[in-house]
């Protein structure tokens, strides 16, 4: 556990900027600047969990670190290949190690499809195994997940959300992947089912050595998901911290306001730390740190000067205000 | 016991061609002035439907078979129609889990706001158009003036909720139902409402009515809770009462599947197996036995009434005794 | 922690086509006009069957032939007919004169859609076949050529079913593809194709068969069949394309990239079942719409060959005589009535259809 093991997963500025266009011929007046320049790096078998509130970009990076989404800039390294740099084929290769779940479990499945054949569909292109190889992975991957073999002629429509969110685990799974994207899995999902899902994601990771990138907007499911934890905020990481550490030390304002408004269930209730106003646009953030309109805290030099990451002892953060008193 | 309002006996049944589905079956509890009941549930638990019903806004195949709809000394479920519409949106109000969907795109905001309150007030339209930009001030759209004269996509959600905020006020309603207000909003912007429906409720003495499948969020928004199950009302007290003592095992299940903020990392969360059964079809006896780690014999046989266990606590479980749950005489 | 199965009925699993068709059964109009559309297509199928002048099956001198087939295609008429003169005697008398032994299983009705009957050609049939209005040795009466109108009706529904299905099989061909590849490629693609559409649209069928008309000296049916598939695929493109566009955006695209799916399987695997059910809706209106088009053509005189059994032309026919002293009118009244309910029918399949395939189903 205290070896030093190496990023499976390394993200270095990564951009993926949409552009505005106009017109019959569009040139691009515009640009959305859904995810400006984020890196981080996830070892073998660690969970980073990625939040933030809708439009931040986490739902485009996660995308776009699987190259389902052409990134605008920076580079995406996993398992020491830069994903870019991959020809078509090898990058079909490489997509069996990485997979993702979907929040929406009502669209992630095919509709015409049965489930036999949506969790068999990697193991066909990917040529694993002759047609009864193929069947007893099916078979063990729902089973894994959950699900009787009955399942296996019936249409996702047949299902509950939970269940169907079982099913697209158990289509990831098949190809027994190193690394899986979580995109609010769990989200769309009742609370008591939520929980189930949380401890079959839990369960799978122990039992195959995954390493997850866990994408949500509740802060309580991610810290209980993850080892270390990033917060996004306009297309940016904003603080980036060991799980435990960004709960009971959080240093980014927008942090702290996030933590402030998940409700306390029994207990004294938490201090709110309110923001004022709305999040900004990604087609046109305000200038010089992203988060100065809303900012309780925000001095003169914010409103000009993006703030640079600074790095205390693992835990990142980009705050003027963090710096001044880091500086002390 | 002079509730504002107080359902009784509510059954809400939809026909439909594969059977007749019980969403509301028996559903009572009431509300009192300048009090927020939340009606905690997962979905198809009828909550919404009971929402609905309130104001008879179910749409056939469903109907209201059975019940009473207590509210100003009339029973809002058998009144005429006609009298129905001067109580909506005048004496009750509701707002909708998607604002988006709720205010209609082709008119503007002010002219929404004004068309409810001249539907229930005789005033002229330049007194509705003030009061509509009063209102949406009140519920803290900046630059109100300007914005009234806009269209609703010009608006983000957290704001057209507050927009449908302003329009139930606008006649200053008694009771105002919120269906799952929240549920397609940020984190930040849910606190936002809910500290402005609080402020709201402590000026006007309105009751409000909270539909919602967060438990978290009922905390700290809501003073009683009502927590519904299978069409049915399985658990009722003021909300810490609930937090410390849950009595039914599946409140204890929800309480115990939400993660928490700071909570030892366990590696499993204590999940309820099983799903929610079928509205068409459900068990016999305790609907949730099928799914009670707690369960007997007699629980697949005998439907459990809503009894006071503990002092304002009312509990539907028939291994509740003395005021402890099944879940903790386990261990 | 294992769930069961949900708590659907056991009833084998419903895919999508089985819930359209379940809900399809119950709109009895729908179920009526499907039940004029398959009757209508066996009759087509099988109208050598039901009437015609050449046996189904006979036994000639020893062996087996079906001198029916003549009916879909002249030249799969057996050589030896040609040879043994039946062209003048006629299959009746020919087969019991050359052959006595010879068995033979005729259609119901014997008459023919390209000649007039002689009298006394079948059996010493008494009267004079070939007379004007509906009698009972013409059922339908017959037109001034002396050709049954009954054993023209039935052929004809050959001819505008084909014209229909052919007619529509190529716009759905074309507009499959040039919508499937305007609605995946996006960008430029998109741009260049939908304004190829544009064009198309622009141009109304008619003017482009008349023009087709003036360029080839006799146009046939299949030229027909072409011009107007050619001219009426944009409405299939673009439904194609939008659904396309829709479903390049749900997570399932989206989960079978990243499963690695190569793009053509993605089309044909994930796209094309999921974007169908509009396509579909708009081939039945179509097909209504081509038989239209080709009676409408037919009625003006252009386009198929006099002596092509089509509904349009016998209207046609019927139509120069209604102003005279004897007009008749059987040959304005049946092929109508036959016009009216085929394109009926498919418009009311087309209309269920559409409602059976509700989104609500998705």
């Amino acid at each position: 556990m205290t070896a030093e093991r190496p990023p499976i997963l390394d993200v270095r500025d990564l951009r993926v900027h949409f552009p505005v266009r106009e017109g019959f011929l569009g040139r691009p007046n515009g640009w959305v600047k859904a995810v400006d320049g984020i890196s981080f790096a996830i070892r073998r078998g660690e969970t980073l969990g990625l939040v933030g509130e809708s439009g931040c970009g986490k739902t485009t990076a996660g995308r776009a670190i699987l190259r389902l989404i052409k990134p605008t800039g920076g580079t995406v390294t996993f398992d020491g290949a830069d994903l870019a740099a991959l020809g078509r084929g090898k990058l079909r290769e490489t997509r069996r190690k990485m997979q993702i779940v979907f929040q929406d479990p009502y669209g992630s499945l095919n509709p015409r499809m049965r489930v036999r054949d949506i969790v068999e569909e990697g193991l066909i292109v990917h040529r694993l195994g002759a047609a009864a190889v193929r069947r007893a992975t099916v078979l063990e991957a729902l089973a894994s997940v959950g699900l009787a073999a009955t399942a296996l002629d019936r249409y996702p429509h047949e299902f509950s959300g939970g269940q169907r969110q079982r099913i697209a685990i158990a289509r990831a799974l098949a190809l027994s992947p190193t690394f899986l994207v979580c995109d609010e899995p769990v989200s769309a999902l009742d609370v008591s089912i939520q929980a189930q899902i949380l401890n079959l994601l839990t369960e799978m990771r122990e039992k195959h050595g995954l390493t997850y990138l866990f994408i949500a907007h509740d802060l309580a499911v991610v810290e209980h998901v993850s080892d270390r934890v990033a917060v996004m905020y306009l297309g940016r990481i904003v603080e980036e911290a060991p799980a435990g550490e960004l709960y009971r030390r959080p240093l980014h304002p927008y942090t702290r306001a996030l933590l402030s408004t998940v409700p306390a269930i029994g207990g004294p209730p938490r201090e709110r730390n309110h923001l004022s106003g709305e999040a900004g646009s990604p087609l046109d953030p305000p200038s010089g740190c992203r988060f100065h309109p809303r900012c309780p805290i925000v001095r003169d030099i914010c409103r000009t000067v993006e703030p640079r990451e600074l790095n205390l002892d693992g835990h990142r953060v980009s705050c003027h205000a963090v710096e001044e008193e880091s500086a002390r | 016991m002079n509730a504002l309002l107080e359902v009784r006996g509510l059954k809400t049944y939809f026909f439909a061609e594969s059977g007749v589905v019980k969403a509301a079956d028996g559903v009572s509890f009431a509300i009192d002035r300048g009090r927020t009941l939340a009606l905690v549930g997962e979905s198809g638990c009828g909550k919404s439907v009971t929402a609905l019903s309130i104001l008879r806004l179910v749409e056939p195949p469903g109907r209201i078979v059975a019940g009473e709809i207590l509210f100003e000394g009339r029973d809002l479920a058998s009144i005429p129609e006609k009298e129905l519409r001067c109580v909506r949106g005048d004496r009750i109000a509701m707002i909708f889990q998607e604002p988006m969907a709720s205010l209609n795109p082709v008119y503007t905001v002010e002219g929404q706001i004004v068309e409810a309150i001249r539907v229930h007030r005789r005033v002229s339209r330049r007194a509705a158009r003030s009061r509509a930009i009063d209102l949406l001030k009140r519920v803290g759209i900046p630059a109100a003036e300007n914005r009234a004269d806009e269209y609703p996509h010009r608006f983000s959600g957290g704001m057209l909720q507050r927009v449908m905020i302003a329009m139930a006020l606008a006649c200053e309603p008694a009771v105002l139902i919120a269906d799952e207000p929240t549920t397609a909003l940020d984190g930040t912007t849910q606190a936002q409402i809910l500290d402005l429906l609080k402020e709201l409720q402590e000026e006007s003495g309105m009751a409000i009515l909270l539909i919602t499948h967060n438990l978290a969020l009922v905390a700290e928004a809501a003073h009683e809770i009502a927590v519904m199950y299978a069409g049915k009302i399985v658990e009722r007290s003021s909300v810490r009462e609930l937090f410390e003592h849950p009595l039914h095992p599946y409140t204890h299940g929800l309480l115990g599947s939400i993660p928490r903020l700071g909570a030892p990392k366990g590696r499993t969360l204590p999940a309820i197996t099983g799903t929610v059964p079928d509205p068409a079809r459900y068990p016999a006896g305790c609907r949730f036995h099928p799914r009670c780690p707690a369960k007997e014999a007699r629980c697949a046989v005998d439907e459990p009434l809503l009894e006071e266990a503990r002092p304002d606590h009312t509990v539907g479980c028939l291994l509740v005794e003395g005021g402890v749950s099944p879940m903790e005489a386990r261990g | 922690m294992n769930e069961t199965a949900s708590n659907s009925p056991a009833a084998g699993a419903a895919g999508y086509w089985r819930l359209v068709w379940r809900r399809y059964r119950k709109r009895r109009l729908g179920l009526a006009a499907l039940a004029v559309v398959v009757f209508l297509a066996i009759l087509g199928a099988a109208a050598p069957l039901v009437v015609g002048t050449r046996p189904i099956i006979c036994r000639y001198q020893g062996r087996w032939y079906f001198p029916c087939l003549y009916y879909y295609n002249p030249r799969w008429e057996n050589p030896v007919f040609f040879k043994d003169g039946f062209r003048f005697t006629y299959y009746p008398r020919g087969l019991a004169e050359k052959d006595p032994t010879s068995i033979a299983l005729w259609p119901l009705v014997y008459a023919d859609p390209y000649r007039r009957v002689d009298v006394g050609e079948w059996r010493g049939a008494k009267g004079d076949p070939n007379r004007g209005p509906p009698s009972l040795r013409n059922l339908l009466g017959t037109d001034a050529e002396g050709r049954d109108v009954f054993s023209r009706m039935v052929h004809g529904t050959r001819i505008a079913l084909l014209v229909g299905f052919v007619a529509v099989g190529i716009a759905a061909a074309i507009g499959i593809v040039v919508g499937g590849l305007a609605g995946y490629c996006g960008g430029w693609v998109d741009k260049i194709l939908s304004r190829l559409v544009e064009l198309v649209m622009s141009v109304p069928a008619i003017v482009l068969i008349l023009a087709l008309v003036a360029v080839i000296e006799r146009p046939t049916i299949w030229h027909l069949m072409a011009v107007i598939g050619c001219t009426r695929w944009e409405s299939i493109a673009r439904y194609l394309r939008a659904e396309f566009l829709r479903l390049k955006e749900t997570d399932f695209v989206a989960a079978a990239r990243a499963l690695g799916v190569p793009p053509h399987r993605i089309i044909l695997r994930h796209m094309l079942p999921n974007a169908l059910a509009p396509v579909i809706v708009s081939i039945s209106f179509g097909i209504a719409g081509a038989i239209l088009l080709e009676s409408g053509l037919s009625f003006l005189g252009i386009g198929s060959e006099p002596s092509t059994p089509s509904w349009g032309r016998i209207l046609n026919e019927g139509f120069n005589t209604l102003g005279g002293e004897r007009p008749q009118w059987w040959l304005v009244l049946f092929p109508g009535l036959a016009i009216f309910t085929a394109i009926c029918a498919y418009n009311l399949v087309g209309d269920t259809l559409q409602e059976a395939m509700d989104p609500r189903i998705r």
